[in-house]
């Protein structure tokens, strides 16, 4: 199953363009409300429609301006799931599956609703209202019936944000589970970045109307294409910084008086001597070392202090400042090795920014 | 919630001993003020007597039959037209809609007699689209049965027609998307998911659309006129006993509370449906 997507979408004052692809995956469209990602969706299951461009679904054009196409929702066969799950207050659970069933065909719909059922283990609920459930088992109730349509692209919109974090880890696996069971092809929204980053194969990061960067989730998240991608995707360490030169195929690069040696460009030329750039690293890359690293290769190192340290249970998160040139750090450290490395007796420490996890990203002027 | 009454530190704001009495004092006005004019009707029916032959006489039979089968009519109709108009209302977005609200609730604050004249301006023999009918066809709206529907039809729809549209504006819109997703059509969808989830406020709608044409009086004098048998309603014919018809003061009395008695069954009948209806999902 495939999904195409480029088009622009106008809702009152406000435009969305986005221009998507997944294929047998899952694609979580991720950034803040009101950033396109709902009405993106709405536009591939045929709530909405664009202004102008084109929607394929496992290469058939559901929606194209230019040839004037244009299938409603009753016959684009996706599933679609909401935050509030919509269910059907009336009618029992089994009635809300079999809603959307073909007539006929093969089995009993009694016996496809039963494996439903089965499947997102809700045996013994057929004959349930859904208001007489639980918050999880209701969205269960809501994924089976977009699957009871035999629908190979799910269309998911927050569904799982109304749930409690102890709620939403289990379902989340459950889609991972029925996705490699039945081969789905998935969009996802979210607004979370941990759940974007859990359930993602592909991401597309939304920002204003407009996707800033659709890519494989590694690539997104270690090569942000921009300064604002950086920031939406949670890096939390970004310095403005000029290439003092390339040595090697590897822009070398000047912050705030401090040399980094960074990584040679995945991809493209990368930067030229000269330009201005931002540098950004995730403050869970920082590595900390008592004095000098025993490893004598180690390059871009800065002694710094500790200001401020922040406890949150799994993680620990502290501020540096450095003691001479360079940039003040943000440093994520898991609750085991800090307190093995006793963070908390030691106020001066050498950090080490590794070429591998510094990304460069050519700066941009606001409206490029 | 009953047992923070045994916790005083947790107990909402209590009446005090002056409150109470205030309330108390209060209730008893209010409620003399309420059912004593009932007790007041039962009262001199019983002490009249004759309840029976007044109650059976042609002239009640007649006006009684009139009054249900026309406010029945009235109400099938404003179902009929208004529950598709109250949904298209609901679902759509368009400069002016609240003008358009606002005109639909206009005859709601409107006294029925200015309803009337309204109706005699525009159906009358000599109104707008009266005239022209009157001398194309020779028919005329006055004195029929027809006038009586019309005049309830003015005054009570938009009694429906709220009750409906707020009906249908409580069904998330979402809903109904989720079914169109799901290969529903639209006919499908507004006949197995919205309408079940609107009816009881379409039933409360037609109950107090019928109600309010059970008690139809002015716009029905002015436009139907008062003829027995055609256009005399209950409201009517009490109206007509208080001036002296066959029936008197005591058959104003014993109308009066044969509509009390309608008004009371379908109260019952409807709380009594209503119940059910929210008991079931």
């Amino acid at each position: 199953m495939s999904l195409e997507f480029d088009a622009t979408l106008t809702l009152g004052a406000f435009t969305c363009e986005a221009s998507l692809k997944a294929n047998d995956e899952i694609l979580v469209l991720f950034g803040h409300s009101g950033a396109g990602k709902s009405v993106t969706l709405q536009a591939i299951a045929g709530l909405m429609q664009p202004v102008r461009g084109r929607i394929d679904i496992n290469g058939q054009a559901v929606f194209d301006s230019a040839r004037g196409v244009n299938v409603p929702p009753q016959g684009r066969a996706v599933g679609y799931v909401v935050q509030d799950l919509a269910l059907f207050p009336q009618m029992s659970v089994g009635q809300n599956i079999a809603f959307g069933m073909p007539r006929g065909a093969g089995q009993s719909r009694r016996q496809r609703v039963e494996r439903l059922l089965a499947a997102l283990q809700l045996e013994g609920y057929g004959d349930r209202r859904p208001g007489s459930l639980s918050g999880g088992q209701q969205q269960r109730v809501a994924l089976a019936r977009a699957l009871a349509r035999d629908a190979s692209l799910l269309l998911l919109d927050e569904p799982f944000s109304a749930l409690d974090e102890s709620l939403r880890a289990g379902l989340r696996r459950e889609l991972l589970r029925l996705r490699a069971e039945r081969g789905l092809t998935i969009v996802f929204v979210t607004h979370d970045l941990r759940e974007a980053h859990l359930l993602a194969d592909r991401l597309a990061v939304f920002d204003a109307g407009r996707v800033l960067q659709c890519d494989a989730r590694e690539s997104v998240f270690r090569h942000p294409a921009s300064r604002r991608v950086a920031e939406l995707t949670g890096v939390a360490n970004i310095f403005e910084g000029t290439v003092r030169g390339i040595d090697s195929g590897a822009p070398v690069v000047d912050v705030r008086g401090l040399t980094l040696r960074c990584a040679p460009p995945a991809m493209g030329t990368g930067p030229r001597p000269g330009e201005a750039v931002d540098i950004c690293i995730r403050a869970e890359r920082v590595v900390l070392h008592r004095g000098e690293p025993r490893d004598h290769t180690a390059v871009n190192l800065l002694e710094a202090a500790i200001v401020e340290d922040l406890a949150y249970g799994a993680t620990h998160t502290l501020r540096l400042t450095p003691t001479g040139a360079g940039p003040a750090l943000e440093v994520e450290l898991a609750a085991r090795p800090y307190e093995v490395m006793g963070v908390a007796g030691r106020q001066t420490w050498t950090v080490e920014l590794p070429p591998a996890d510094l990304h460069v990203m050519a700066r941009r002027t606001p409206g490029d | 919630m009953s047992w923070n009454r045994h916790v005083p530190g947790l107990s909402g704001p209590r009446l005090d001993r002056t409150a109470k009495t205030t309330v108390a004092f209060l209730a008893i006005v209010v409620a003399l003020f309420f059912v004593l004019p009932f007790v007041g009707l039962a009262q001199r029916a019983v002490e009249n007597g004759g309840f029976w032959d007044l109650a059976t006489h042609r002239q009640t039979r007649e006006a009684l039959w009139l009054s249900l089968w026309t406010s029945t009519t009235t109400a099938t109709l404003a179902a009929v037209f208004g529950t598709p108009l109250a949904y298209a209302l609901s679902r759509s977005r368009f400069p002016g809609k609240v003008v358009v609200d606002g005109l639909v609730d206009l005859p709601i604050v409107l006294p029925p007699t200015v309803a009337g004249v309204a109706l005699l301006t525009a159906f009358g023999r000599r109104g707008l689209l009266g005239e022209p009918i009157d001398s194309l066809t020779g028919y005329t709206f006055g004195f029929s049965t027809t006038a009586v529907i019309m005049a309830q039809m003015l005054v009570s729809a938009p009694f429906f027609f709220r009750a409906a549209r707020s009906g249908f504006d409580a069904i998330d819109p979402q809903i109904e998307r989720v079914a169109y997703t799901l290969g529903a059509s639209r006919t499908r969808t507004f006949l197995r998911i919205t309408l079940p989830q609107a009816w009881p406020a379409l039933l409360a709608g037609i109950v107090l659309c019928w109600a309010r044409s059970m008690g139809e009086l002015g716009a029905t004098l002015i436009f139907a006129g008062n003829l027995e048998g055609k256009t005399q309603t209950m409201p009517l014919a009490i109206i007509e006993a208080f001036s002296g018809s066959a029936l008197g003061l005591d058959g104003a009395i014993v109308l009066s509370l044969i509509l009390l008695g309608v008004a009371l069954a379908v109260l019952t009948l409807f709380r009594a449906v209503a119940a059910r209806g929210l008991r079931q999902p």
